[in-house]
């Protein structure tokens, strides 16, 4: 601890260098701690989503329905407690580049299978009177300004609703209480869709619930069973296993974001280990008048890698700091649609300073081996 | 200059440590940002390749991709019958009413389902696309249950390889070719007769009609005459702007993703530049006032220390070019957010690229370089040469 103080000075001794490569260091740790946070956001999608609940599709893909027929053949399956569905409504509002996801659902049913979704008693009793009633998410009605009481109109975007316009009222804006459902999304009554939907009596999916999570897999093959060699096979997966897919379809996350992860460090790697190999042979002659003294050589190592720590850790700390700050869904308002909601948390500040910690430690050792290795007599001799 | 210049350069030499150190640190980030692009320009590349200047496209009016598109069957004849169409040899119009339909099927790689797009096309579809050409089989039989599948399809997921039966819609469907067209999108597609696709998926339209046209001129009168014919609630689209809408929500995604991430670390990188053109001055102060004193201008003192930095960052700049080299060609999947489907592209590194990854580097190093070179200038001559 004594040598604190010497460090410190150490540190000082140029500093706009220091500066510098604090800030690269930030920079690093704060580009890191993001891309951990989309990372995690996707992860904790599927952490979230339900395992007591099962998700059936169509088995050719998502974006063909089935008859409502379906869903009561589900209700009649063993150990299935309760069952809601929903469609994709795919419309646009004002222009296709406000896109967010519209669900055409059952009310009831569907408030009653997402506790997630968080309303207020009389918001809920006013979006289950209204036909037309709708509820949007508190992130979307941020982005776009929706109040309750508002109207909201949608162009219709799949052909199958017909081409007039859909006109909604607002009845609620709910809390998303859970990564399961997203707080940039819009539902309303599947009953008003359908009026005006050929065929009719669509839905795009359903959604069950079973009270065993460890009998899920024999339930989803007994549902599936039931469709068998129908024209409209269905397959059924708990809602982790489905939201893992679409997080899956996006491409190769992991992969993509961890290489480039990778390079972050790389480069900050150079930037610091150079700037302290530089602070180290500015001072060859002041380490050998200390090495003179009689300071051991071990003791040189530490100076040198304490100070190599000491600068990124306040980079790094500054940087994950400034991630924490920056780096959340709400004042990005990136997310939305297929972009879970993503923030930086503690567990990335945690993670972020570590690594700078790291960065620190891997670029002082080598100019540290060469400090406490030095041969005095030549050191002395050489002039700067 | 080149007297000066070849001092700088040579002075590069003497600490090889750290200017190899600052070489690499811009080296990382040309990488990152080559690799980055390389994407982007491979979706992109995907989707342009699969427009041609002699077709043209037609979609209910508003729609934005062919999914959310709708062609009535009693609109085609009307379509087949203008006179920009362009007639194949035996005097069919060249017009294929397709339908696109997005089927799931396993990943080779991990076994998850993925959405593959499947393509109803007309007889005519093959003279329409003629760069497509067949690396394995034959076209199908219009009237059977036969299909082609494109190349990257075939590696991407299972079950697709030539021979082999797949089942989606509510029948089986053989493999009889595999295909290729020069990366384009409609190598991850599946493509059988749009009259047997239509009854298997329970659609009763088609979604869109491609037509070669007559002449690339064609295009505007042809447009004018879909607008003006009341039956038709279309509108035609030069098939390569089309396909260029198509890349660029996802393209816009990458490339702003790639811009950010490479604009951060290249903060980084110019950083490390700076701090070792700063010691290089530091430690050349004596040999600077020399050559002060010798009559070299401040201007002149700036421009060699201006171009020592750039020297640096552009040698960094190569070495980056070629660490992402191998990825050029590689290939990959990413969802095209217009369709929904898995679209598979190769990284795509062009000339072009390389040549924007060398100026990158170049621009890292001139920024880097700026102050410390203005400050080797301003060095007064009397104490430089005091300096030991």
């Amino acid at each position: 601890m004594k040598f604190v103080g010497l460090i410190l000075k150490s540190a000082r001794r140029s500093k706009r260098r220091t500066a510098l490569t604090m800030i690269s260091v930030a920079l690093a740790v704060f580009l890191f701690s993001a891309l951990r946070a989309v990372l995690d956001g996707f992860d904790a999608v599927s952490a979230a989503s339900s395992s007591t609940r099962l998700v059936t599709i169509r088995s050719t893909s998502m974006i063909f329905s089935m008859p409502t027929s379906h869903a009561e053949m589900i209700k009649s399956t063993p150990d299935v407690q309760d069952i809601t569905w929903a469609n994709w409504f795919g419309g646009i509002y004002k222009d296709p580049k406000n896109f967010f996801g519209q669900f055409a659902v059952d009310p009831e049913s569907y408030l009653r299978m997402y506790p997630e979704i968080v309303l207020t008693d009389a918001d809920r009793q006013a979006f289950l009177a209204d036909r037309t009633g709708c509820i949007v998410g508190d992130g979307l009605a941020k982005k776009h300004g929706f109040k309750v009481g508002d109207k909201l109109t949608l162009q219709v975007g799949i052909p199958v609703y017909g081409s007039r316009d859909f006109d909604f009222n607002i009845r609620g804006i709910y809390k998303a209480n859970g990564a399961a459902v997203d707080n940039q999304s819009m539902m309303f009554h599947w009953k008003y869709a359908d009026e005006r939907s050929t065929p009719k009596g669509q839905i795009g999916w359903v959604v069950t619930k079973i009270g065993n999570p460890d009998r899920a897999t024999q339930v989803a093959s007994e549902i599936d069973a039931k469709f068998a060699n129908s024209p409209n096979e269905t397959k059924t997966q708990t809602e982790q296993a489905f939201s893992a897919s679409f997080a899956s379809m996006l491409g190769n996350l992991n992969l993509l974001l961890g290489s480039v992860a990778l390079a972050v460090v790389l480069t900050t790697l150079f930037v610091a280990g150079n700037t302290m190999a530089m602070s180290v042979r500015e001072r060859t002659t002041e380490i050998a008048v200390m090495r003179t003294l009689g300071f051991p050589a071990a003791t040189i190592f530490v100076l040198v890698v304490g100070e190599g720590l000491v600068v990124s850790l306040i980079g790094g700390a500054a940087g994950a700091a400034l991630a924490r700050i920056i780096v959340n869904g709400e004042s990005l308002g990136l997310t939305g649609g297929f972009i879970p909601a993503f923030g930086v948390n503690n567990g990335n500040v945690v993670v972020g300073i570590g690594l700078s910690l790291l960065i620190g430690l891997l670029a002082a050792v080598i100019p540290a081996t060469m400090a406490s290795q030095l041969k005095i007599v030549d050191a002395l001799r050489r002039v700067a | 200059m080149g007297l000066i210049a070849s001092y700088n350069l040579r002075s590069m030499t003497v600490r090889k440590g750290t200017a190899a150190m600052t070489a690499m640190g811009i080296a990382m980030v040309v990488a990152v940002f080559v690799m980055t692009m390389a994407i982007a320009q491979g979706f992109n590349g995907a989707l342009v390749a699969s427009g041609s200047n002699e077709n043209a496209i037609l979609l209910r009016k508003g729609a934005t991709s062919e999914t959310v598109s709708g062609v009535l069957r009693t609109q085609l004849p009307l379509i087949q019958a203008m006179p920009q169409v362009a007639r194949a040899g035996d005097g069919h119009p060249m017009a294929s009413p397709e339908l696109v339909v997005i089927i799931a099927l396993p990943r080779a790689s991990d076994d998850q389902p993925a959405n593959v797009p499947a393509r109803g096309v007309g007889p005519l579809a093959f003279e329409i696309r003629n760069t497509l050409t067949f690396v394995e089989g034959r076209r199908f039989t219009p009237g059977t249950r036969e299909i082609n599948v494109g190349k990257q399809a075939t590696v991407r997921f299972k079950g697709l390889t030539m021979g082999s039966d797949v089942k989606f819609g509510s029948a089986m469907w053989k493999v009889v070719g595999v295909f290729t067209d020069n990366d384009a999108s409609f190598e991850s597609e599946v493509w059988g007769d749009v009259d047997l696709m239509m009854p298997a998926f329970q659609r009763d339209g088609y979604q869109s009609v491609t037509l070669k046209l007559t002449d690339p001129s064609a295009f505007e009168s042809l447009a004018a005459a879909v607008e003006a014919d009341p039956r038709l609630d279309l509108k035609a689209y030069p098939e390569r702007d089309y396909y260029q809408g198509q890349s660029e929500t996802t393209g816009t995604l990458i490339r702003v993703f790639a811009t950010f991430v490479t604009a951060i670390l290249s903060i980084g990188a110019v950083f490390g530049a700076v701090n070792t053109m700063y010691a290089a001055v530091a430690y050349r102060t004596r040999e600077i006032g020399t050559l002060r004193a010798l009559g070299f201008s401040r201007s002149r003192i700036v421009s060699a220390f201006l171009v020592e930095s750039i020297a640096l960052a552009v040698i960094g700049g190569v070495i980056g070019c070629f660490l992402a080299l191998p990825v050029h060609g590689l290939s990959t999947g990413a969802m095209n957010m217009t369709s929904f489907s898995e679209l598979a592209f190769k990284f795509r590194i062009t000339p072009g690229l390389l040549v924007n990854g060398l100026i990158f580097s170049a621009v890292m190093g001139a920024v880097g370089g700026l102050l410390p070179a203005i400050r080797a200038a301003r060095i007064p001559v009397a104490r430089a040469l005091r300096e030991i």
